[in-house]
């Protein structure tokens, strides 16, 4: 490093030091950087490549042709083979030897299944909280959901709770209590989905 | 495609976490070019191509084990790209012995590339200009301008000390500033 990038414009702050001040959004304020030109047009320069930097990330990958279905598809068998299965949930059998249970895994997978069957809705995680692997348990499930901006809030949270409600009497055991519907966030309709 | 296209990444990255290997299929048919652009920066063209491509395949095979573990989902995007450098540096640090050869000239190199590359625009100048600087201060620029790492991260995920970094760094700057001045 020359002498010159040590202390710019003879401000008493190397290149370093305006680089740490462009960092932190220039607060609090060094009075001795922000009178001096020197100081003043190697912040400019710095911001400049900063953030031409970014905009080539940006460029390559809008540039970049589509992903590859063949490479994603590996590399979902890959991750397949790690399922999140989580706590089994028992059926009452008859047969004492027999034990017949349904994932927590798969059980989600039905309340996420319930709640997009909502037009404008798309569900995010979904949790079974209580004692799922004793029968007869009270649960209650908590699910967040994305809606279609301006659609009606309460309404298609009732829905989403009635047909997770529904879905999980018809395939499961659980007895349900309550379901806790939270929006987290909200999506634009498809453009595809207009026509 | 289904309407999972219209979701948040933080709502993918959710359903991921919950187990739904649907939803993590569109978060990474949607941010792979990205990270894949950044992996490639950061390994640099004299870099196997192969190499970018596999850090990145790499990165979402651990990422999708560790998703449950990921405390704000609407952050994945920026966790993604810190699980791929990391994934990328150790690809690089295995790239002995060449990788240490870099290093020695880096700490003798102040000043910039001499070759100037015709490039016919100031991204492709920057690239070639990022593409020329030594290893070592070529990953601390990508880490710091397009990864957003503070220099206590970049020093953890390089294996140097901050001084190192900030050094590196330092000298990147002055080679990148000086060599973009005509693209003004």
């Amino acid at each position: 490093m020359t002498n010159d990038d040590d202390d710019i414009g003879g401000s008493g702050y190397s290149l370093a030091d305006l680089s740490d001040y462009l960092d932190r959004g220039r607060q609090p304020a060094i009075p001795a950087i922000d009178s001096n030109p020197e100081c003043q047009a190697m912040l400019a320069s710095l911001d400049r490549v900063a953030g031409l930097s970014r905009e080539l990330v940006a460029r390559d990958a809008a540039e970049a042709p589509p992903v590859d279905e063949s490479w994603v598809g590996a590399l979902l068998s890959t991750i397949g083979r790690e399922l999140r299965a989580g706590r089994d949930i028992p059926f009452a059998v008859s047969d004492p030897d027999t034990r017949l249970t349904i994932t927590e895994g798969a059980v989600r997978e039905l309340v996420r299944a319930a709640g997009d069957s909502v037009e404008g809705v798309l569900v995010g995680s979904c949790s079974i909280e209580g004692d799922v692997t004793v029968p007869g348990a009270e649960v209650t499930v908590a699910l967040t959901i994305s809606i279609v901006l301006s659609a009606p809030v309460t309404q298609l949270a009732q829905t989403v709770r009635d047909r997770v409600r529904s879905e999980l009497l018809k395939h499961t055991e659980l007895q349900v209590g309550a379901i806790d519907v939270t929006v987290t966030d909200v999506h634009l309709w498809l453009a595809e989905e207009d026509s | 495609m289904g309407a999972l296209e219209a979701a948040s990444d933080g709502l993918l990255a959710a359903r991921s976490a919950d187990g739904d290997s649907v939803a993590f299929g569109v978060l990474v048919r949607r941010l792979a070019p990205a990270l894949r652009a950044y992996a490639t920066r950061l390994t640099g063209s004299a870099a196997d191509a192969d190499d970018a491509d596999d850090a990145v395949q790499e990165a979402l095979i651990s990422a999708w084990g560790a998703l449950p573990g990921l405390e704000d989902p609407a952050k994945v995007r920026s966790w993604l790209f810190s699980i791929v450098s990391r994934k990328a540096t150790d690809r690089i640090r295995a790239r002995k012995p060449t990788a240490e050869l870099d290093a020695e000239r880096d700490e003798d190199t102040a000043e910039g590339p001499e070759e100037h590359a015709v490039s016919s625009s100031r991204l492709d100048a920057l690239a070639a200009v990022l593409d020329a600087l030594p290893e070592g201060q070529r990953q601390c620029w990508v880490l710091k301008q397009m990864g957003g790492f503070s220099y206590e991260e970049i020093a953890e995920q390089l294996g140097m000390s901050v001084t190192t970094v900030r050094g590196k760094l330092a000298r990147a700057r002055v080679s990148v500033v000086r060599e973009m001045e005509a693209w003004r």
